[in-house]
């Protein structure tokens, strides 16, 4: 969602905002600087306004940059805790908090004062306490602290409860060895009723012991159907830890069906199989691709956070869906996300990361969504590239008409005078080229030969590389395209192009006997050589010697022919009368007579009796290869004479020459990223994060194996408390809060659920599912009384 | 591990102004802020820079020219964290007010630096509710009368707000400060997004709903994509606990779409909708209506978009006989753009019309429609000027950006209001005031100025050779042409590429899009507006007896930048 000052600064002309901007640039306070003693004077005076004023100073001074010394007013600052004032206590807090690691002796002389606040009758002071306690870092009072944190715990007030389970990060932090107590307390605090409380204790959970999921069970179904009312960093606590849960704790069941997209199972009825299930337990899972009963209320229960304004919270449930239920719940997600890109940029670029990995599962689910990806002027290179890929993913799978608009964007940017922009456009139209669909694939195929009359050299170069690995991947079907590059020969000056063209038309040479224009196309460039660029000098050489070799292998085998029908055929083969041969050499004459280009006439006639245009053709080539300044040219040339030195045993040379290439694959970018969980920052870092991921990464674990799974009775609520939160599931914070209002007015003690609950039953509408659900925990009730110490 | 290990503040000229420091030992800001402003602008928020020990993630957010900037050493999940910076800000507005400035902040440590150690509880975001900060952040008994002015103002009237509404001037009078006397706060607030104790003595409500544009037109003027998002910025003034239940309609729109109720009307306008957390989402669900109790203050209510093509569009390039049935789209102003005219092919013409079923439409316009009846209701602000003309389209500036190649514009000839080349960002500027703009349109044209004087003979010739839009690559040439390629490949494709170059070097220097910008006030692209705003008092606590809330609508539409046009 917009920020409420974005929203704001588009309502407001700039006019008011200047105006604003003068009023509040405005001094504040005289911020002139004082000397140390006269503001130990200030805070050694018996006037709230005067000592307030001194702490204020205090602290603009420790933030001011460069920091100034402010150690020196510890003890003074101290001795004003002695003060009834609160307003002065968050600055002394905060100020004690900054310090304490630099004077440890000091700051104890604070912790008897604190430790009075800690039974103080205001919740607020007695929850400022605690997590100033804790915020000491000195680890003598690690002992201190656990124990005010026990105090906590059992606090009358959830604020005090919430600021306990936050000390208990602190706590470990400052003293490993306290762990064992503090799981303890957590795990209390797990079994919160006060949803804030819950949140804070999870978050918690997931700072200091991630790995004890046994602390979860019991609390699990609360948890998950507290979610909603959480804030919002709450649940992306949570839904990290369950995803992790449910990872570790729900085998997945039949793995055969899970490939298949089924939609009737996402219809099936959730509360038919739980009942099946208490009869007979995981027979009817066999066959159908079910979610575990448990895990199925946390698919539900998070299901709503989809509309919360937080981007974390959103692409946080569409990992979990993607990863738990891909099939039955990943659907919901994907709106949500798309939704994201309207956010502010840097949130946007973020989620463009994630929302391409989801499309990399499954861009069918994209296809709706096609519009929201097409490119925007004022984006970021990142963006647009990202939307590129997304584009190409959606591509294969959308209507003809999409495909359409993906087509003409791709080519408008593709005409961009952004280079990057052109590069990334081209290699776009290229994976859409991969398209199964025939047309589709040559239209795609169209567009780029569009590209290579461009005067751009990037492009064009960039055009033909793609096209060469189309080319490459169905040979079959190109042999016409090829033609038409070659076309371009002429025109085209990127070095790059016509490199790859010669090399192209190489490795057609052998296509079609009767009709290539392969030995046209070195005859023609042959004349050019002396003006390439070395790369494309290389692939003329290249292209000499496998013209050749298609020459030599037409003429062996017909030779064998003949020797086999003891036929009496002339052993001329039949070439292409248009060749004229610029140059004739044999091979003797190579080293003798290397001038010779500018052969007599009489020779040219003898020269056409014994040999044949293609073998004049090859050895001029060599000749020219053997005087170009490059080396690697020179020694490549030598190579190939040596491979082709012996007309009649062309084995070996076929073998190098005219092996079948491998196809060139072009995968989405992205693609390197695959295995990075959704959300994380590797996943944006991509592959620069290394093959495990940045530190602190964790990959989203394996399901756990069938009968290794935690007992599902675990999870079964202890006594009372299960009923409570059971027929609440579908009621929102704002409703809970109403009554709560309500009950303030009647009462001022701290009341249970179960009071808001007697109140609300008129209003509340119920539908038949949560009255099952009632009986159902009712049922297991019973089954957990004997089962209850299972743990 | 989700811990925000530091936060670092830089104003404008990138001074350190604020650091604060979580957990652990972050690497200074002196370390991180050149190792961020080498990699080249735009940059991304979220930077990996290995070469510092350890390998450090940079999370960044820029806003209102400062700059934000949080390190982690571990893989945190990157929106967590810019959400993170993002709600700093936020609560830095609540204290400081808008818009943020360096000065604000370093006249305010005492109070900066009890809002960054809240948000984040030892690098643990534990709260993020500008408004819930109130309890607990101490800002002084009134030690300063302009502190008050600005900083004690429970929820410091947007100024906007107070210059439209006459509603008994700034509510200095109920300046009470949230002040940790147990009596008040000791149970706490309730509601954990909104302080305790709120009390104004004027009460008032406000809506406001915005609509940013973004529209994609194709070359031929057909509208390829046309989302408009919406934001709904809520001020709520009151004292107590309100219950608010807010309607919105959607003017028509769906009516006839056998969509069975209200509820689903609207869903079917506002889509991918994300609320504050105040907002019963079973209430949305079921009815279709905003019930919820809100902060105190300014806040963002909820976020949607509508796709203005309807989802039912086919989706078309713009070719051919797609100009006949182009769908009405609701844009008040909208560009065309013709390239390579004038006798050296190197002008370009931009045209700025009106569409006629735009604001001033016909009858069946939903546009039209739900602007009447904004204006005809009793709760509007009249912001819109108070009368029932159609609004005025202020603002109007289109932004052409042409390629680098360009070395000059000649010759900037607007049959209205005022443009101008800015060789700095490569753009020419074109403002159109508001009382211009009418049915008829306005005109720019320009000539551009290149690099290289090409030859002009033959442009005619080239144009055809190049720009058809035709699709149909055909496999199967005529094979006669194959064999006569082989002789006469050279002569027939060298012509073509002298043709091809000196097109290409005129099409370099040509825009490929350009850009709308405007703000229409008093209309929404969408159609929507606020049907009714209640306030219900039964379920309301701590509100006056006989309190009548002044309540307040005001629409708005813009595009920064938003319409595209390509050509």
């Amino acid at each position: 969602m917009e920020s409420i000052s974005r929203i704001s600064s588009m309502l407001e002309t700039a006019r008011d905002l200047t105006l604003e901007a003068a009023r509040d640039a405005g001094p504040r306070k005289s911020t002139r600087p004082l000397p140390a003693p006269q503001i130990k004077k200030l805070l050694d005076s018996r006037n709230e306004r005067d000592v307030l004023d001194g702490l204020r100073r205090v602290i603009a001074m420790q933030y001011a940059n460069p920091p100034q010394p402010t150690l020196t007013f510890f003890a003074t600052v101290l001795k004003t805790l002695s003060n009834p004032f609160p307003s002065t206590r968050p600055l002394v807090y905060n100020y004690l908090i900054h310090h304490a690691e630099a004077d440890p002796d000091t700051a104890l002389l604070s912790i008897n004062t604190i430790q009075k606040s800690l039974s103080d009758s205001n919740p607020r002071v007695r929850a400022m306490a605690l997590k100033t306690m804790a915020g000491i870092k000195v680890p003598v009072i690690s002992q201190i602290v656990s124990l005010a944190i026990k105090k906590g715990v059992s606090d009358l007030s959830p604020i005090v409860r919430k600021a306990a389970a936050l000390a208990c990060v602190k706590c470990v932090r400052l003293d490993p060895t306290t762990k064992p107590q503090v799981e303890e307390y957590l795990a209390t605090l797990l079994a919160d009723k006060q949803y804030y409380v819950a949140g804070a204790a999870v978050q918690a959970f997931m700072e200091i012991c991630p790995e004890r999921l046994d602390l979860i069970h019991s609390a699990y179904r609360r948890l998950c159907q507290m979610v909603v009312d959480m804030d919002e960093w709450g649940q992306l606590a949570l839904i990290r830890l369950m995803t992790v849960y449910a990872r570790r704790c729900f085998p997945q069941r039949s793995k055969r069906v899970k490939k298949i997209q089924t939609q009737e199972q996402k219809t099936k009825d959730f509360y038919e199989d739980i009942e099946a299930k208490d009869e007979d337990d995981e027979a009817i899972f066999e066959d159908v691709y079910v979610d575990d009963p448990d895990l199925d209320l946390l698919l539900r229960s998070i299901q709503s956070l989809l509309q919360s304004r937080n981007a974390a919270v959103i692409v946080a449930v569409a990992r979990t869906y993607l990863y738990l239920s891909p099939t039955n719940y990943l659907h919901h997600a994907i709106g949500p996300l798309v939704a994201l890109l309207r956010s502010p940029q840097d949130v946007q670029q973020v989620a463009l990361y994630n929302v391409v990995q989801v499309c990399l599962h499954d861009p069918i689910l994209f296809v709706p969504y096609l519009r929201h990806f097409l490119l925007h002027p004022s984006e970021s290179p990142d963006v647009w590239r990202l939307k590129l890929e997304a584009l190409t993913l959606i591509f294969p799978h959308c209507g003809s008409d999409e495909q359409e608009l993906v087509l003409a964007e791709l080519e408008h940017f593709s005409r961009a005078h952004d280079t990057a922009l052109v590069r990334e456009s081209v290699r776009a139209i290229g994976r859409c080229a991969q398209s199964p669909n025939a047309t589709t694939s040559r239209r795609c195929l169209s567009l780029l030969l569009k590209q290579i009359h461009s005067p751009d050299q990037n492009l064009v170069g960039e055009a033909i590389e793609v096209v060469r690995h189309l080319i490459q991947r169905s040979p079959d079907d190109h042999r016409r395209t090829v033609i038409r590059l070659a076309k371009n020969l002429d025109t085209l000056t990127s070095p790059m192009a016509r490199a790859s063209i010669i090399w192209l038309v190489g490795e057609f040479a052998g296509a079609d006997e009767d009709n290539n224009i392969a030995a046209d196309v070195l005859r023609i460039l042959v004349k050019g050589y002396a003006d390439e660029d070395d790369e494309v000098r290389a692939q003329i050489v290249l292209l000499a010697a496998k013209v050749y070799l298609h020459y030599l292998n037409a003429k062996n085998a017909k030779q064998k022919a003949i020797g086999a029908l003891n036929g009496s055929e002339d052993k001329h083969v039949e070439g292409n009368g248009s060749l004229i041969p610029s140059a004739e050499e044999d091979i003797e004459g190579l080293r003798e007579n290397t001038f010779s280009n500018t052969t007599p006439n009489q020779q040219r006639e003898s020269a056409s009796k014994k040999a044949h245009p293609i073998e004049l053709l090859y050895l001029h080539t060599l000749l020219l290869a053997r005087y170009t300044p490059s080396y690697s040219i020179r020694d490549r040339a030598r190579l190939l004479r040596g491979l082709l030195a012996v007309p009649s045993s062309t084995e070996l040379a076929s073998l190098l020459l005219l092996a079948p290439k491998p196809v060139p694959q072009a995968p989405s970018p992205s693609e390197s990223r695959r295995g990075y969980a959704l959300g994380s920052a590797s996943l944006v870092i991509g592959s620069e994060s290394g093959v495990s991921g940045l530190r602190g990464y964790e990959p989203i674990p394996e399901w756990v194996k069938e009968g290794r799974e935690p007992d599902p009775k675990l999870r079964d609520d202890s006594g009372e408390a299960k009923t409570e939160y059971a027929p609440n599931k579908a009621v929102s914070a704002g409703q809970r809060l109403d009554d709560a209002l309500k009950a303030e007015t009647v009462t001022r003690k701290e009341k249970t659920l179960d009071d808001w609950l007697d109140e609300e039953e008129g209003e509340t509408e119920e539908d038949g599912e949560e009255y099952e659900e009632t009986e159902e925990e009712e049922e297991s009730d019973e089954e957990e009384e004997t089962d209850d110490d299972s743990d | 591990m989700s811990a925000i290990e530091a936060l670092y503040i830089f104003d404008e000229h990138n001074n350190l102004i604020l650091s604060h420091s979580y957990l652990g030992r972050p690497p200074p800001a002196t370390t991180l802020l050149p190792l961020y402003l080498q990699h080249p602008s735009p940059r991304p928020s979220t930077l990996y820079l290995p070469s510092i020990s350890p390998p450090t993630l940079l999370y960044s957010l820029v806003q209102d020219n400062l700059l934000f900037l949080s390190p982690s050493s571990h893989d945190v999940e990157p929106l967590l964290v810019l959400e993170f910076l993002h709600r700093i800000a936020e609560a830095f507005e609540e204290f400081l007010g808008s818009p943020l400035l360096a000065s604000k902040i370093t006249a305010n440590y005492d109070i900066v630096a009890q809002i960054v150690a809240e948000v984040a509880d030892a690098g643990i975001v534990c709260q993020g509710e500008a408004n819930a900060l109130r309890d607990v952040v101490e800002t002084g008994p009134g030690v300063l009368n302009n502190l008050l002015g600005k900083v004690g103002l429970p929820g410091g009237p947007a100024p906007g707000l107070q210059l439209q509404s006459q509603s008994g001037g700034p509510s200095l009078g109920s300046l009470q400060r949230p002040t940790l006397s147990p009596a008040q706060s000791s149970q706490g607030s309730a509601i954990p997004w909104r302080r305790s104790n709120v009390r104004h003595t004027s009460n008032e409500l406000y809506v406001d709903i915005v609509e940013t544009l973004s529209v994609t037109l194709a070359p031929s003027g057909r509208p390829i994509a046309a989302f408009a998002y919406g934001s709904i910025a809520f001020t709520s003034k009151v004292s107590g606990v309100p219950d608010l239940l807010l309607t919105l309609s959607t003017g028509g729109k769906n009516a006839g779409m056998g969509m069975a109720n209200r509820g689903d009307q609207l869903r079917g306008v506002m889509e991918r909708v994300v609320f504050h957390p105040c907002v019963r989402l079973n209430r949305w669900k079921s009815d279709g209506v905003m019930s919820f109790l809100p902060p105190d203050g300014r806040f963002a209510l909820c976020g949607y978009e509508v796709d203005l093509l309807g989802s039912g569009t086919p989706m078309t390039v713009g070719k051919g006989s797609a100009w006949s049935h182009q769908p009405n789209l609701p844009v008040p102003a909208s560009v065309e753009v013709t390239t390579g005219v004038g006798g050296g092919g190197n002008e370009f013409e931009v045209r700025l019309v009106q569409p006629s079923s735009g604001l001033s439409g016909g009858s069946t316009s939903v546009a039209a429609a739900s602007l009447q009846s904004n204006l005809g209701s009793g709760g509007g602000r009249g912001s819109a000027g108070g009368d029932a003309k159609a609004p005025l389209v202020e603002n109007l500036t289109v932004n052409v950006p042409l390629p680098a190649a360009v070395r000059n514009v000649t010759d900037l000839r607007p049959s209205k209001g005022e443009a101008h080349y800015n060789p700095a960002d490569g753009s020419i500027e074109w403002k159109v005031p508001a009382k211009d703009f009418g049915p008829l349109g306005a005109v720019l044209r320009c000539s551009v100025q290149g690099p290289t004087t090409d030859e002009d003979g033959d442009a005619a010739v080239m144009r055809n050779g190049m720009t058809a839009t035709t699709y149909d690559y055909t496999d199967d040439e005529p094979t006669t042409e194959q064999h006569t390629a082989l002789t006469a490949t050279s002569k027939s494709a060298n012509g073509r590429h002298g043709n091809g170059a000196g097109d290409g070097v005129r099409r370099e220097l040509m825009p490929t899009s350009a850009t709308l910008s405007f703000s229409v006030k008093g209309w929404l692209a969408s159609g929507l507006k606020v049907e009714s705003l209640l306030l219900d008092t039964k379920k309301s606590r701590g509100l006056g007896a006989e309190i009548k809330p002044y309540k307040g609508v005001k629409y708005l539409t813009v595009s920064r930048g938003g319409v595209v046009v390509r050509c």
